[in-house]
């Protein structure tokens, strides 16, 4: 938890949102003034108002993160790898060149032989390497702390695959077929765990802690961190806990228990 | 002279031909594009010519900016535009003679949204999806009092 100070709300959302509003306003206005010069003025109005009203809908502070309790995750369980699989519309074949957006890893001491077994996926830094190295913008992290990328900027240069210290970014080599609707995704861009943005958005777990849930292991806990009230925050600040290799710096939002 | 007279009328022969080809030649037919159920999130003649740019700027509303409640969805269209087949089995929107493809292959314009995204609506109750294609269907028609504000020809007609 050395990264505390990197990690506060005022760097979290604030700087990120200000800039790309005006640019997203001047989008909407074009496409409100192209409307305009097809219809009744009337008409028009309400076209645009129609889009106006996606709206984000920003509460307070949020950061989401996980914090996973690796001496509750079993090994050889991999529930949650074969959810995020299904639920994305990924592969289950481990081949080389299929996108991989959570696994599970073993570590061992060789000294001790003590070993622990636990998920990795994208750590949805507050200061991601991916973003920093990112030349089209393509990689970003939203005012909510979820590290995405945007597919419709991305160039495929895989800088972020090179840059990202956790692996967690795969590349899209092949032709794509039979994506789940609320997973888009094709040949030439990159991609990793989204934290199951759309599911958050509607108020649900994402797929993997949902289906370790299920599986009775109970091992992955997701929540706003920033919320001082909800259970992660309340369980963070009870218990020791991790980020893996904090002394990078990138401010992880997922965090470790008994590792 | 003479040659000259030759070539004159050989041109005059081709020249009537080809007028006669083009009185015989029909344009080429507006594309068929097949009818969806209900009623469109915009008239027809504002859709046909802006969906292209309504869906680039709700694409950064949804993807960058968490504004998913948004009715300019291409999941959206998807749902309500999707054909079936006889047995139930929806058929691409982007495959030849179905809703996209039908206009896209009229005009030349290339069709690239699904290279990535689902030309077909989600399964209901598959994977876990977030809702069923009725509820998707529901979630972007226009409501019941907006309509009259397009006045005889409804919102869209239904295309
Ligand atoms: S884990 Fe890697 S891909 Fe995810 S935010 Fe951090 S640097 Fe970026
Ligand atoms: S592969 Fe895409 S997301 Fe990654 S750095 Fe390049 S443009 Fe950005």
């Amino acid at each position: 938890m050395n990264d505390k100070e990197r990690d506060e709300p005022s760097r979290d959302g604030a700087e990120i949102e200000e800039g790309p509003d005006s640019v997203r306003r001047g989008l909407l206005k074009m496409a409100g003034a192209v409307a305009a010069l097809t219809l009744a003025p009337g008409v028009t109005v309400f076209a645009r108002d129609l889009v106006l009203k996606g709206q984000h809908k920003a509460k307070g502070p949020v950061r989401y993160g996980l914090l996973i309790d690796a001496r509750a995750c079993k090994t050889g369980c991999d529930a949650c790898v074969r959810a995020c699989q299904d639920y994305n519309g990924l592969s289950h074949d481990p081949g080389p060149d299929n996108a991989q957006w959570i696994r599970k890893v073993t570590i061992t001491d060789e000294k001790t032989g003590f070993t622990r077994s636990f998920p990795m996926m994208c750590q949805h830094c507050a200061h991601g390497a991916c973003v920093d190295v990112c030349p089209t913008g393509a990689s970003f992290r939203r005012p909510d702390g979820i590290v995405l990328v945007d597919k419709h900027r991305c160039i495929g240069c895989r800088y972020c695959l090179m840059a990202c210290p956790y692996k967690a970014r795969s590349f899209v080599g092949r032709v794509v077929k039979d994506q789940r609707p609320w997973a888009p995704r094709g040949k030439g861009t990159a991609e990793g765990c989204t934290m199951c943005v759309e599911r958050v958005e509607a108020g649900k777990l994402p797929a993997c802690v949902a289906a370790c849930q299920k599986a009775g292991h109970k091992a992955m806990m997701f929540g706003n961190l920033h919320d001082p009230k909800s259970a992660i925050a309340v369980r963070l600040s009870e218990v020791a806990t991790t980020t893996i290799r904090a002394d990078l710096g990138m401010a992880p939002g997922v965090h470790y228990r008994g590792i | 002279m003479r040659a000259r007279a030759g070539v004159l009328a050989v041109l005059s022969v081709i020249l009537a031909l080809g007028l006669v080809w083009a009185a015989h030649r029909r344009p080429v037919a507006m594309p068929v594009v097949p009818r969806a159920p209900g009623h469109c999130v915009l008239p027809t003649a504002v859709m046909l010519r802006t969906h292209m740019m309504l869906l680039r700027s709700v694409r950064e509303e949804i993807v960058r900016h968490d504004a998913r409640d948004t009715r300019f969805r291409l999941t959206g269209c998807v749902a309500c535009h999707v054909e079936h087949t006889a047995s139930g089995q929806p058929i691409p929107v982007n495959a030849p003679g179905q809703f996209c493809a039908t206009c896209h292959t009229y005009v030349g314009v290339h069709l690239d949204c699904f290279a990535c995204h689902a030309a077909v609506p989600e399964t209901p109750g598959k994977f876990g999806g977030l809702r069923g294609q009725g509820a998707v269907q529901a979630a972007f028609r226009i409501p019941r009092a907006l309509r009259g504000r397009f006045g005889a020809s409804g919102a869209g007609g239904g295309r």
